[in-house]
């Protein structure tokens, strides 16, 4: 391999680390969360009311992500703005 | 495949300046990237119990869970400086 290609293996492999270590926490805190929500009381099986309230609670946690994130970096973007104009 | 071969030392030796300062740059921007995704996972965690009541519907957020999450990451943040502040006025006593 050539030193081009050296770095590539790496961005690549660690951008595949931080990747799936995200998804992996995002996962965790979707099935605590919506497990929490949509079985309030564990039967001897999930019933069909509890499989939808888990795929919607799912859409929607990742809709909170989203939002949560665009308005932390916003707010670091401000912060940084401010600091600069001091 | 290349890209599957795993980095070993002499791998490492084979990089030149110009791709050392260029990774340099991008773990430094990772790094960034990292600690704002995992502060997002936390702060969803927080604000997720304020603003996502049980009986909200699933699917998309409205309006009020929308304005609700983003003022809960502005008053979280405000709260942090207002601690900082705090701390930073106690040591000086």
């Amino acid at each position: 391999m050539d030193s081009d290609s050296v770095k590539k293996t790496i961005i690549k492999q660690a951008l595949q680390a931080t990747n799936t270590a995200n998804a992996r926490t995002l996962i965790e805190n979707i099935n605590e969360k919506c497990f929490e929500r949509c079985v309030p009381k564990p039967g001897s099986s999930l019933s069909s009311s509890e499989q939808t309230c888990l795929t919607s609670c799912m859409e929607k946690y990742m809709a909170a992500w989203n939002e949560v994130n665009a308005t932390y970096i916003r707010r670091i973007q401000q912060e940084i703005g401010n600091q600069s104009n001091m | 495949m290349a890209s599957d071969l795993t980095i070993d030392q002499s791998d490492i030796e084979k990089l030149n300046d110009k791709d050392k300062t260029e990774l340099r740059q991008f773990f430094a921007n990772e790094e960034h990237r990292s600690r704002i995704q995992s502060q997002t996972h936390e702060l969803t965690s927080i604000c997720w119990k304020k603003c996502i009541t049980p009986r909200s519907g699933g699917g998309a957020l409205d309006k009020t869970e929308q304005s609700c999450l983003a003022n809960c990451v502005d008053r979280f943040m405000d709260a942090n400086l207002a601690t900082m502040k705090h701390l930073a006025s106690m040591r000086q006593q």
